[in-house]
């Protein structure tokens, strides 16, 4: 499918006369949209001036957000007070160890449904479906119980395993695998190919944009992820981002620097990535929303 | 396929996926509905009690409160994200300069985690210095508005919250639907002398039916599960008026420790979320039937 991204080079090897006049054309819908974004940014803006100014400033006064003094003081200070570079490091970790063996394994189980019934086909669908039915957030105190008896609570397995085997990626998978034409499989298996070898070597380059698009859906839930890290861990040393920042910034009620800064060292990183990979991202999330 | 059921590489390839599907996904949800049948003490007895948890918790204000609000954030969070990221995808698809720019800004909150969410907007709405305080103070007002303490405007604040962090997730799904319309039938529509509004109102809503179906049950199901963003903002507060069902989970489960009523509400949050799924399946495929 088209997502908004693949119109762009479209519309601007279109360099037609008609195409630039049509651009222009549109100064209330700039307008509004400078406007909203405008109202969009200001958050973050101040965020990042806040979190320049010296502890304890006035931010009763408006004017004192834009006028010095700055420091670099509140990041020094969160970096030593705090594990931040571990959480950041913490979530990276995690979310990249879940997203490679979600993929792994969703392709591995995706792959055989897709090539038509086998004994106990539709019985395994029939479990998946189930698991999509029912919400990660519904089976909480049980998923605690489990971990707990494997005495696994505040641990990386903790915050990996719960992640990978996701009923969604696997039936994204498959209805790729699905859409991909009969006769490669076909004559790959007149020659004697394995069904591991059909599936590395013909299936999966095959479907690199459902792929992409599962591993960066994987990676932000889990980068992203608040209720069972928040659940499991209580150890700053295991805690991720989403769980590390409400604990360092609990201690902080009155004065706003120190958290802001918080915000902004831990928000940077995954920015950076949006910023870099926005084409990706955007495509991915179309694909995994409308497929 | 005979190759397929045949072999037994097809049972290796799914097994590493079932073996942390059952344990981590499949087995939770059988266990939390016997968790939630029992008097379960987590370091005693578990004794079988039946309905009892059910009852107590069908008896319990608290908990019709907490399934209120989760509704009520519902009812009025899914028309506001609809609508807003519908209209953001309108917006940002009129060709203008800064288009990539502006859909970007509007999806970016998205990819913050909901602890800097929350924090971030903490510090703009709190009271006594927050960033609108100072902002109203700045132009005269002097009256102190309690955005997250009132329990009528904390509700409004969570829903600027959610939409600020989440319109740009169905914008992207809306958008990626408008590439899908054919442009002959705006041309059509506009040699036969269709205006703006009527080209909007026979061709754009019309043809994003189906997207239109998805993102309001990806949204109400998202909806449902609302808990982080207003258990860091407002702590449920003021007096538990924006306790959601799934605060009401974790307090029992992880404050009380009554795991027994915490997994019977589990099981009535999983009850809605699947009646809603349940409705979603009737009507994609009758919107798919229908064109």
């Amino acid at each position: 499918m088209d997502t908004w991204m693949d119109v762009q080079p479209a519309a601007i090897t279109q360099s037609n006369t008609q195409r630039a006049t049509r651009r222009e054309r549109h100064p209330i819908a700039f307008c509004v949209a400078s406007l909203l974004a405008f109202f969009w940014l200001v958050p973050l803006a101040w965020v990042i001036l806040v979190s320049f100014k010296p502890q304890g400033s006035n931010v009763m006064n408006a004017t004192g957000w834009v006028t010095p003094p700055y420091t670099i003081e509140n990041y020094i200070e969160v970096f030593t007070k705090a594990p931040v570079a571990l959480w950041i490091w913490n979530s990276f970790l995690v979310a990249v160890i879940t997203t490679f063996l979600a993929l792994l394994l969703s392709t591995l189980c995706a792959f055989p449904f897709s090539l038509g019934s086998f004994f106990g086909s539709r019985f395994l669908m029939f479990l998946i479906a189930i698991g999509l039915m029912v919400p990660g957030e519904a089976t909480l105190i049980p998923l605690y119980v489990v971990f707990r008896n494997l005495n696994w609570l505040d641990s990386y397995q903790a915050l990996i395993l719960p992640g990978i085997a996701i009923p969604f990626g696997v039936l994204l998978l498959k209805q790729f695998f699905d859409g991909l034409p009969r006769e490669l499989f076909e004559a790959a298996m007149m020659d004697g190919c394995g069904i591991v070898r059909m599936l590395f070597q013909i299936a999966v380059p095959l479907s690199r944009p459902a792929l992409a698009a599962l591993g960066i859906f994987t990676f932000l839930g889990s980068w992203n992820n608040f209720l069972w890290p928040f659940i499991s861990t209580t150890s700053p040393q295991i805690m991720t981002i989403p769980v590390g920042i409400p604990f360092f910034n609990s201690s902080y009620h009155t004065d706003y620097t120190l958290p802001m800064a918080a915000n902004v060292v831990v928000s940077v990183p995954v920015l950076v990535a949006f910023l870099l990979f926005q084409k990706q991202i955007i495509k991915g999330i179309s694909f995994t929303g409308l497929k | 396929m005979n190759m397929v059921r045949r072999s037994p590489a097809t049972y290796m390839m799914l097994l590493p996926f079932f073996v942390l599907y059952m344990y981590f996904t499949f087995y939770p949800i059988v266990k939390g509905f016997i968790i939630s049948l029992q008097d379960y003490q987590i370091l005693g007895e578990k004794t079988f009690v039946g309905w009892q948890n059910y009852r107590q918790l069908f008896a319990d204000p608290t908990f019709w409160a907490s399934v209120w609000h989760t509704v009520l954030f519902t009812l009025l969070s899914v028309p506001i994200l609809v609508i807003v990221g519908f209209l953001l995808a309108l917006l940002v698809n009129v060709p203008m300069r800064g288009q990539t720019f502006f859909r970007a800004v509007f999806f970016m909150p998205m990819i913050l985690s909901v602890s800097v969410v929350s924090s971030v907007w903490t510090a703009i709405l709190g009271s006594y210095g927050g960033l609108v305080d100072a902002l109203l103070n700045a132009i005269g007002v002097k009256q102190q508005i309690f955005w997250l303490t009132d329990s009528k405007l904390a509700w409004v604040s969570i829903l600027l919250i959610t939409t600020w962090w989440t319109a740009g997730f169905n914008m992207v799904l809306y958008l990626a639907g408008l590439q899908e319309i054919p442009a002959e039938h705006y041309e059509a529509a506009t040699i036969d002398g269709a205006n703006a509004w009527q080209r909007l109102r026979y061709i754009t809503i019309p043809g994003l039916r189906r997207v239109t179906v998805l993102v309001v049950f990806l949204q109400i199901i998202a909806s449902f599960k609302v808990f982080a963003q207003v258990y860091l903002v407002t702590g449920g507060g003021p007096a538990g008026a924006t306790r959601t069902l799934i605060q009401y989970i974790y307090e029992h489960a992880f404050n009380q420790f009554l795991f027994g009523p915490g997994a019977a509400a589990s099981y009535v949050l999983f009850a809605m979320i699947f009646i809603v799924s349940l409705l979603q399946l009737r009507l994609i495929s009758s919107a798919e039937q229908g064109g």
